[in-house]
C-alpha cells in the first residue's frame, strides 16, 4: 500500500509541478505546445500561481503538500489513513470550488465580482488538473482502504471511487443540468407552474381516442407502442430461442443469423427497407396491386409501420437474452416434472415457462425501453402517429425551440422506463430462478410439445424470410441508380462514397464518405473497449463487493441508457461547453458519450455472468496473495469472456449506429457515419445512404468476427461453472 | 478534473482536443444548406483566401439549438444557410451580431429587406418560393387535374393525396401558414387549413419530405419549397411544380455572424465573399436550385423565374418574431392539427 | 518448512451485518503447530470466524493477531494465510499445475520456480503426473488434494479448511481427514478447520472450539468436551446425550450426591448449586438388564429397538423420561415391549453446570 500511496502522490506532484494545468490549444497530443512551454497557456499549477498570479489555485496545492507526509508514515500508523482521507477530500473540494467559481468569462456567481473585484478568468482544465484530481481521488481511496473499508482492498475502493466520480461527472451532472430546465421558463427563471402546465398538457395525456375520433396524447401513444414492441419482440425472440435450443430444425444456424442480423443495421435502414417494400410504391405493394388488384395505400405509415420496424430491430436483443436463459434451464427439472406424469404441454407450462421468467422479463424490459428511446424508425415511418422520442427531438430543434418542454417530455419518458424497471422487479419477486448449480446436469432437454413446435416454426420462418427479404432489398437498392424509379444496376453510389484513386502520392481516398467512416471506426474502436472495461468493472463492483449506496450506484449507471439520445446530446453541450470541463468539438466528447450511454449493457452482461461464477474462486485467489487487480486479471476476466464479447460487440455496434445522441456532438473534424447518412436521407440521396449502410453492415460483421477471435473462447472443461451465459440481462 | 479522465485512456488513440480556432487563418462555419453546396463553398473560400475552414453541416433548427446551447462559449463563427426565420430566431436570442456588408448594394431588394428587418444581424443569400409539387405519373394514373392554385388543393378528389410538413417541427410549414394568412387573412386561412386537413395524408416532420415522397410516389402532391421539387425533377423523377395563382410566400435563406466567435475578421471575410455572384453561382453545381440574392448571379434555368410568379409582400419582421410564431403554431395545433382524420 | 508455525489470536472480535451479529465477542487462541476445529451447527458463525482469520471478512470490532502481529485491518492478500474452500474453488480455466502454481506466480516468482514449487507440493499430496489436467477432469477426492496442494504451496503461517470433506463420500472422508492430520503433523502447521460434523472434529483436532449463536460455547481438547460439556448445547452437540432432570442434594468438596429418579450417584458437581439440575448421560453409559441388578436402577419399558451391525440402539421409557441407549451386545437383543431395568455406569454421566 505504501507503494501506491507514493505512486499517487508522485502523480499529484507531477500534475502540480510539470504538466500544463489548463487545456492546451489545440491539443495536448499535438506536440507544438512544447516549444511554448511553460508560458501562460502551458504553465503548471505552480507557475500559474507564482508567475501568472492565479492565486486561487494555491489552496489545492497546499492540500497535496499536506498529504505528502503520508508517504513516510508506517502502515500501522493510524495517522496515515486519516491524513490521506482528509487531505484528499479537501483537495477535491478546493479544486471543484475554484473550477466552478471562475470560468472563461470571470466569476460565475454575480455577487462575487462585487465582493472580490472583477477579473480572474481561466480556461478549461487540462492534464495537470486531471493528474491532481485523480491523485486526490486515489489518496482518499487509499485512506479509506487503510481504515478497512472494502476489506482494506485499495483496488476495490479506488475502482468504486473512480466509477462513482465518472458516473457523477458524465451522467448525473449533464442530466441534472438539462432536467433542471424543465422547471425553468424561457427566460431561465425557476417556475414550477410552467413545469406542471407542460407536464399536464393535453397533447401529452389526452385520452380522446377512447371516445372520439381525435388522437390520444403522445405519452399514451408511446406507451402503447412500447408495450406492443416489448411483448412482440419477446414472443418472437422466444420462438427463435426455443427452436435454437429445443428442436432438431435443420436450418437452425441460418435462422439464428437471420434473427440477429438486424442488430448490426444502422438506423433508418430498416425503416427505408420497409418503405421500399410496403410503401405506396413499394415492391410488394406493386405486386399485390398487379396480381390481386389490391389498391395501393399508405397503410404502412403509422403505428403498424413503426411497430414492424421496431420488432425487426429489437427481436435480436430479446433472442439473445432468452437463448441464454433457455439453455440454462436444468433439463433434470423438466425430467422431474415428466416423471411426475406431467405431459409435454403441462411440463412446458408449469416448469419450463415459469423458469424462463427472468429471461422473459428482461427481454420485455429491453424491448420496451428501446422502443421508447428509438428515434430513427418513428421518424421515417410514424406518419401521423406521434411518439415521445421524436416529439422531444422536435421540441428541441423544431420551430418552437422549447428545451423546457423537451425536458418535461424526457421526464415522462424516464418515468415510464423506471416504472417498467420497478414492475419487472415486482414480478420476478424473490423467487429463486437458479437453475445452474455447480453440479453437472446429465439430463436431456425435453423436446417441445408438438403444437408449440409448429407454432414456433410458423412464427419464426416467415419472420426470417421477411428479414431476409429486407436485406436483399437493401443490398439490391444500394446497386440501383434511383431506387423506386430507375432500377438499372450501377456502382455509382459506392463510387461517390468510397472511391479510391491511385495518385502519384499514393492512395487517395477520394470518396465523400471515407472521412466519416474513418472517424466512426476510430471513435467506435476506442470507445468499445473502454465501455467494456468500465461496464465489466462496474459489474464486478456491483456483484462482488459490498459498499454503502450500492443500489443508488446501480441505478445511476442505468440512467443514461433510459434517457433519449437527443436529451443526452443537448445535456452534454450544456455541461461540457464551458470550463472547468470543456470538451465540445472534440473526439473525446463522442467517446465519453458512447461509453456512458452503452456501459449499462456491459454492466448487465457482466452481472449475469458473474452471478454464475462461484465467489470462492475470487476468494481463493485473494488468500493466495493475489490483490484484487491480479484476481480480476487472472481469474475473473478469463471467466468473463462471453460477457466481454457481448459487451465489446454491443458497444461497438451501438457506437457505429447511434444517431440521436450524436447529432449535437459531431463537429467538422469528428463527423460520424450515421450523421452523414441522415444528411444523405435529408437530401433525398437514398442510394448513397443505403450503400453507406451496407458498407457499415459489412464493417460491423467483420468487427464482430475480429472481436470473437481476439477475446477467444472460455476454457472451462465441463464442471464447476455453467457454460451458458446470457448475453444481456437487465434488471 | 477530467477533460481528461477519458483522454488519459485515449492517449494511444491520439485524439486532437477541441478545434479552438486561433485568431490566425481559421474559420468555423455551421452550414445549413445541402452538404455538397457547403463543401463547394468551403473549398472555393479556402482556395481564394487561404483561411482554413472547419465546416459542420446540420439542419437550421439543430444549428440554432446548438448556437443557443453553446452561447456561453461559442464554437462557430458563421451560421450559413437555412430558413430566414431561424436566423431571425437566432438574432432574437442574441447569439448573432450585427454586420453591414459592403456587398449589400449588389443584392436583390428582398435580400436587403431581410437584412434591415433583422437589424443587420442576418442577410439573405438566396430565396425559394413556396408552392405545390406533384408526381405527374401518379396524377395521371388517378386521372386527376394538375393543381394550379391554393384553392385547388381543397378539392374533394384530392382526398388523402397531399402532404405538407408539420408546422410544429418544420420551418417550411410555418412559411406556408404565414403565407396563407397573408394571402387570405388569418381566420379565412384557418378555415382553409381545416378543409385542407381532410386532403392531407401526412404532416411530415421535415420540410423537404413532401417533395421527396412525391418523387417516389409515396404521395401524389405536396406543399413544399419549389426548389426541392426541382431538385427531384433534376434527379430524374416525374415531378412538376407550380407557384399558386393566388400568390405565394417565400423563404429567404440567410446568413449570420455568430456572437463571440473566435475569428470575427475571417467571419466578415466569408460574409462579404458569400454575397458575391461568384460564390452564389456555386449552388447550381450542388443540385440546389434556389434563386441567388446577388443581382449579378445567374438564377438556375430549371427553376421557375421569381419574376414570373405572383409573390406576396412577405412580412419577415412580423412572422419572424418568436411570439408571433408561437401564437400561429399554437393556433394551428389547436384548430387544425388536433382535428380527427 | 522454512517458516515456523504461527499462533492465531482473537480478542473480543465482533462481526455485524446490519442488525445481525454473526460473531459476538469471540476470543480464543490457536497455539502454533496445532489443529483446531471450529465446530457448530450451520449459522453459528464458525465459517465467518474462519473468513475473519483469512481476511475475507473484516471485523467490526476487536483485534485479530497472527503470530503476535495485529492483522485486523490487513486485506486477505497481505496475510500469510491460505485456505481450502468447501467447493475447492479451483480455477476452471487453468490446468492443475497452474492452479497450484498460482500463489507463487502472482507474487512474482519466476514461472519455472513456481512450477517446481507446485510439483513438490503435488507430490506431497500424491498428485504427481497430473500437471496438465483440467480440474473438471479429476475426481472429487483428487480435486480436494489439488486444493490442499495449492493452499500449501506458499508455506503459509496458517492454513484454513472450510468444511473440506463435505463433498466427499463417507469412505473417502475418513481417509482424507487422516491425510490432513498427518500432513499437519508432518509439516508442523497451524490449522483452523471448520466443520459441522462432531465426529470429524473429535477425530482430527488438538482442540475444538464449539460455537453456537455467534458465541463460543466451549473450547478444549476433544476428550474434555465430550466428557465434561459446559452446557446442554455442547453435551447434546458433541456425541449423543440423554439430558435428564436430577436433584443435587449436598456438595462435599468436588463431588456431590445427585438423585436421578430412583438412582443416587456421586458425581463431580462442577459448580452447580443445590436443587434441580440437569445431567447428561451418554447412551453407551446406560446398561440394560431383564433382572433388577443389585445396584440401583431405573425400571422402564423398551419402546424401540434397532439393529446396526456393530451395535443395537434402544429407546426406553423410564420415570426420568425417554432414554436412548447403545448396546454392544448384538448377539442377544431385547424385543420391543419388554420390561427392563436401566443402570448407570460410573463414566459418561455428567452434571451440567449451567
Amino acid at each position: 500500500m505504501t507503494r501506491f500511496i507514493r505512486l499517487w502522490l508522485a502523480i499529484g506532484w507531477a500534475g502540480m509541478l510539470l504538466l500544463p494545468w489548463y487545456a492546451i490549444d489545440p491539443s495536448f497530443w499535438d506536440p507544438r505546445w512544447l516549444s511554448r512551454y511553460p508560458d501562460g497557456g502551458t504553465a503548471s499549477l505552480l507557475l500559474q500561481v507564482l508567475a501568472q498570479g492565479r492565486w486561487w489555485l494555491a489552496p489545492a496545492a497546499l492540500a497535496l503538500i499536506a498529504a505528502t507526509p503520508a508517504a513516510f508514515l508506517g502502515t500501522d500508523d493510524p495517522r496515515r489513513a486519516r491524513l490521506l482521507l482528509w487531505a484528499g477530500i479537501a483537495g477535491m473540494a478546493l479544486l471543484a470550488a475554484e473550477g466552478f467559481a471562475i470560468d472563461h468569462r470571470g466569476w460565475t456567481l454575480p455577487g462575487m465580482s462585487d465582493l472580490l473585484g472583477p477579473g480572474p478568468k481561466q480556461p478549461g482544465m487540462g492534464y495537470g488538473a486531471l493528474a491532481l484530481s485523480l491523485s486526490f481521488l486515489m489518496l482518499v481511496s487509499l485512506g479509506l482502504a487503510g481504515r478497512g473499508v472494502c476489506r482494506g482492498d485499495a483496488f476495490t475502493v479506488g475502482s468504486v471511487a473512480l466509477v462513482i466520480a465518472l458516473v457523477g461527472v458524465f451522467v448525473f451532472w449533464p442530466i441534472a443540468t438539462i432536467l433542471l430546465s424543465a422547471v425553468r421558463d424561457n427566460a431561465g427563471n425557476l417556475a414550477f407552474g410552467v413545469f406542471f402546465e407542460k407536464f399536464l398538457d393535453k397533447s401529452t395525456w389526452g385520452l380522446d381516442c377512447l371516445y372520439s375520433q381525435l388522437r390520444c396524447g403522445v405519452a399514451w401513444n408511446t406507451l402503447f407502442l412500447a408495450v406492443i414492441v416489448g411483448a412482440g419482440s419477446t414472443l418472437l425472440g422466444l420462438a427463435f430461442a426455443l427452436i435454437a435450443t429445443r428442436t432438431a430444425f435443420r436450418f437452425k444456424g441460418l435462422l439464428k443469423v437471420m434473427s440477429v442480423l438486424p442488430i448490426i443495421t444502422p438506423p433508418f435502414v430498416i425503416g427505408l427497407a420497409i418503405i421500399l417494400l410496403f410503401g405506396r410504391s413499394g415492391a410488394i405493394t406493386a405486386l399485390l396491386y398487379e396480381w390481386f388488384g389490391i389498391p395501393r395505400s399508405r397503410w404502412i405509415y403509422g403505428l403498424q409501420g413503426v411497430a414492424l420496424a421496431q420488432l425487426l430491430a429489437f427481436t435480436p436483443i430479446a433472442f439473445l437474452v432468452l437463448i441464454g436463459v433457455v439453455q440454462g434451464i436444468a433439463p433434470s427439472l423438466e425430467e422431474a416434472s415428466q416423471t411426475l406424469r406431467a405431459r409435454g404441454w403441462k411440463t412446458f407450462n408449469t416448469v419450463t415457462l415459469p423458469l424462463m421468467r427472468p429471461g422473459i422479463a428482461n427481454a420485455f424490459l429491453l424491448g420496451f425501453v428501446e422502443s421508447m428511446a428509438d428515434f430513427g424508425n418513428p421518424l421515417v415511418l410514424a406518419g401521423n402517429y406521434e411518439v415521445l422520442a421524436t416529439k422531444i427531438f422536435f421540441a428541441v430543434v423544431g420551430a418552437a425551440h422549447d428545451q423546457g418542454r423537451a425536458a418535461v417530455l424526457a421526464i415522462i419518458l424516464l418515468g415510464f422506463t423506471l416504472a417498467a424497471f420497478y414492475a419487472q422487479h415486482m414480478w420476478l419477486g424473490k423467487k429463486s430462478y437458479t437453475t445452474v448449480t455447480g453440479k453437472g446436469d446429465a439430463g436431456l432437454p425435453v423436446p417441445l410439445p408438438r403444437g408449440l413446435r409448429w407454432l414456433c416454426y410458423g412464427v419464426a420462418i416467415p419472420w426470417s424470410l421477411l428479414t431476409a427479404l429486407m436485406y436483399v432489398t437493401i443490398v439490391l437498392a444500394s446497386f440501383m441508380v434511383a431506387v423506386g424509379r430507375d432500377h438499372t444496376l450501377t456502382l455509382q453510389h459506392y463510387q461517390t462514397g468510397f472511391s479510391v484513386e491511385w495518385t502519384p502520392h499514393g492512395l487517395l481516398f477520394s470518396g465523400s464518405a471515407w472521412n466519416s467512416l474513418w472517424t466512426t471506426l476510430q471513435i467506435s474502436a476506442v470507445s468499445a473497449p473502454l465501455t467494456a472495461v468500465i461496464g465489466l468493472l462496474t459489474a464486478y463492483l456491483l456483484a462482488r463487493q459490498k459498499f454503502a449506496g450500492q443500489r443508488a450506484f446501480e441505478f445511476g449507471t442505468m440512467l443514461s441508457f433510459a434517457i433519449p439520445g437527443t436529451v443526452i446530446g443537448v445535456s452534454y453541450i450544456l455541461a461540457f461547453n464551458v470550463p472547468p470541463i470543456e470538451l465540445t468539438g472534440t473526439g473525446v466528447i463522442l467517446v465519453i458519450c458512447f461509453i456512458f450511454r452503452n456501459m449499462p449493457v456491459g454492466v448487465r452482461a457482466g452481472i449475469a455472468t458473474l452471478s454464475q461464477i462461484d465467489k470462492s474462486l475470487d476468494e481463493a485467489s485473494t488468500t493466495l496473495g493475489a490483490r484484487s487487480f491480479t484476481t480480476v486479471r487472472r481469474v475473473v476476466l478469463p471467466l468473463l469472456r462471453p460477457a466481454m464479447v457481448s459487451a465489446l460487440v454491443y458497444s461497438f455496434v451501438r457506437a457505429m449506429t447511434a444517431v440521436s445522441a450524436i447529432i449535437f456532438l459531431v463537429s467538422a473534424q469528428y463527423n460520424m457515419a450515421t450523421a452523414y447518412i441522415v444528411g444523405r436521407v435529408e437530401a433525398g440521396e437514398y442510394g448513397l445512404a443505403i450503400a453507406y449502410s451496407t458498407v457499415l453492415i459489412v464493417v460491423m460483421l467483420a468487427a464482430i468476427l475480429f472481436i470473437q477471435l481476439l477475446v477467444g473462447e472460455r476454457r472451462l472443461g465441463r464442471r464447476p461453472v455453467p457454460v451458458a451465459a446470457p448475453v444481456i440481462a437487465a434488471g | 478534473m477530467k477533460r481528461l479522465m477519458a483522454s488519459v485512456c485515449l492517449a494511444a488513440a491520439l485524439f486532437a482536443a477541441p478545434a479552438h480556432a486561433q485568431a490566425t487563418k481559421e474559420l468555423v462555419v455551421y452550414c445549413s444548406v445541402l452538404n455538397e453546396w457547403c463543401t463547394l463553398m468551403v473549398q472555393a473560400f479556402e482556395k481564394k483566401t487561404g483561411v482554413k475552414v472547419t465546416m459542420t453541416q446540420k439542419g437550421s433548427g439543430e444549428t440554432v439549438t446548438q448556437l443557443r446551447a453553446e452561447a456561453a462559449n461559442p464554437r462557430a463563427d458563421i451560421f450559413y444557410g437555412g430558413v430566414g426565420d431561424q436566423h431571425m430566431e437566432a438574432a432574437e436570442a442574441g447569439v448573432t451580431v450585427e454586420y453591414k456588408s459592403p456587398m449589400l448594394a449588389e443584392l436583390h431588394p428582398w435580400a436587403r429587406r431581410q437584412a434591415e428587418q433583422s437589424g443587420f444581424k442576418s442577410v439573405g443569400i438566396y430565396a425559394g418560393a413556396l408552392g405545390i409539387i406533384w408526381n405527374t405519373e401518379a396524377l395521371a394514373k388517378k386521372k386527376l387535374a394538375e393543381p394550379k392554385c391554393w384553392s385547388d388543393l381543397v378539392k374533394s378528389e384530392y382526398k388523402d393525396e397531399i402532404q405538407m410538413s408539420n408546422p410544429s417541427s418544420s420551418g417550411t410549414a410555418y412559411v406556408a401558414l404565414a403565407t396563407l394568412i397573408q394571402v387570405m387573412g388569418e381566420d379565412k386561412a384557418f378555415d382553409y387549413l381545416k378543409k385542407l386537413h381532410a386532403n392531407i395524408n401526412q404532416y411530415t416532420r421535415s420540410g423537404p419530405a413532401p417533395a421527396r415522397n412525391a418523387a417516389r410516389g409515396e404521395t401524389t402532391m405536396g406543399v413544399n419549397f419549389l426548389h426541392d421539387g426541382v431538385a427531384e425533377a433534376a434527379g430524374g423523377f416525374p415531378i412538376k411544380v407550380a407557384a399558386p395563382c393566388e400568390g405565394t410566400g417565400y423563404e429567404i435563406g440567410s446568413m449570420s455572424i455568430v456572437k463571440g466567435g473566435k475569428n470575427p475578421e475571417n467571419a466578415r471575410l466569408w460574409y462579404d465573399w458569400a454575397l458575391t455572384a461568384e460564390a452564389q453561382n456555386l449552388a447550381k453545381g450542388a443540385k440546389s436550385f434556389q434563386t441567388p440574392s446577388n443581382m449579378k448571379a445567374s438564377a438556375p434555368e430549371q427553376m421557375p423565374k421569381m419574376e414570373s410568379m405572383k409573390l406576396i409582400d412577405y412580412d419577415f419582421q412580423k412572422y419572424g418574431s418568436g411570439a408571433e410564431r408561437k401564437r400561429v403554431i399554437t393556433r394551428w395545433e389547436k384548430d387544425v392539427g388536433s382535428l380527427p382524420k | 518448512m522454512a517458516k515456523s508455525a504461527a499462533s492465531v489470536e482473537f480478542r473480543h472480535v465482533f462481526k455485524r451485518y446490519g442488525a445481525v451479529t454473526a460473531v459476538n465477542d469471540v476470543s480464543f487462541t490457536i497455539e502454533p503447530g496445532t489443529l483446531v476445529t471450529l465446530l457448530g451447527p450451520s449459522g453459528c458463525g464458525k465459517t465467518t470466524t474462519l473468513r475473519l482469520i483469512a481476511g475475507l471478512e473484516m471485523a467490526s470490532e476487536g483485534q485479530i493477531l497472527i503470530a503476535g502481529r495485529d492483522v485486523t485491518r490487513l486485506s486477505a492478500a497481505e496475510r500469510d494465510v491460505s485456505m481450502v474452500f468447501q467447493s475447492y474453488a479451483l480455477f476452471p480455466h487453468m490446468s492443475v499445475l497452474d492452479n497450484v502454481a498460482y500463489g507463487p506466480s502472482v507474487s512474482g516468482v519466476p514461472k519455472a520456480k513456481a512450477h517446481a514449487m507446485a510439483r513438490e507440493k503435488m507430490a506431497l499430496v500424491g498428485l504427481k503426473g497430473y500437471d496438465d489436467r483440467l480440474p473438471s477432469e479429476l475426481s472429487g477426492g483428487q480435486q480436494q488434494r489439488v486444493a490442499v496442494a495449492r493452499a500449501l504451496v506458499l508455506e503459509p503461517q496458517v492454513l484454513l479448511f472450510d468444511e473440506p470433506l463435505s463433498n466427499l463420500d463417507a469412505k473417502l472422508r475418513r481417509r482424507v481427514r487422516e491425510d490432513i492430520r498427518d500432513l499437519q503433523r508432518a509439516l508442523n502447521l497451524t490449522v483452523a478447520y471448520v466443520t459441522h460434523d462432531q465426529q470429524e472434529a473429535l477425530a482430527v483436532s488438538d482442540r475444538v472450539i464449539v460455537m453456537a449463536n455467534a458465541v463460543v460455547a466451549q473450547s478444549g481438547p476433544p476428550r474434555e468436551l465430550y466428557e465434561e460439556p459446559a452446557s446442554l448445547f455442547v453435551a447434546d452437540f458433541i456425541g449423543d446425550a440423554n439430558i435428564v432432570p436430577a436433584t443435587l442434594a449436598e456438595a462435599n468438596g468436588e463431588t456431590a450426591t445427585i438423585q436421578i429418579g430412583s438412582i443416587e450417584k456421586h458425581l463431580r458437581h462442577r459448580g452447580a448449586k443445590a436443587g434441580a439440575v440437569k445431567v447428561a448421560i451418554r447412551p453407551e453409559s446406560l446398561t440394560l438388564s431383564t433382572a433388577k441388578p443389585n445396584a440401583s436402577a431405573l425400571a422402564g419399558k423398551l419402546a424401540k429397538a434397532a439393529y446396526l451391525g456393530t451395535h443395537m440402539e434402544y429407546t426406553v421409557n423410564t420415570e426420568v423420561g425417554e432414554l436412548f441407549i447403545v448396546d454392544r451386545a448384538v448377539e442377544r437383543p431385547y424385543a420391543a415391549g419388554a420390561d427392563l431395568f436401566v443402570s448407570l455406569a460410573d463414566h459418561g454421566v455428567t452434571v451440567i453446570p449451567a
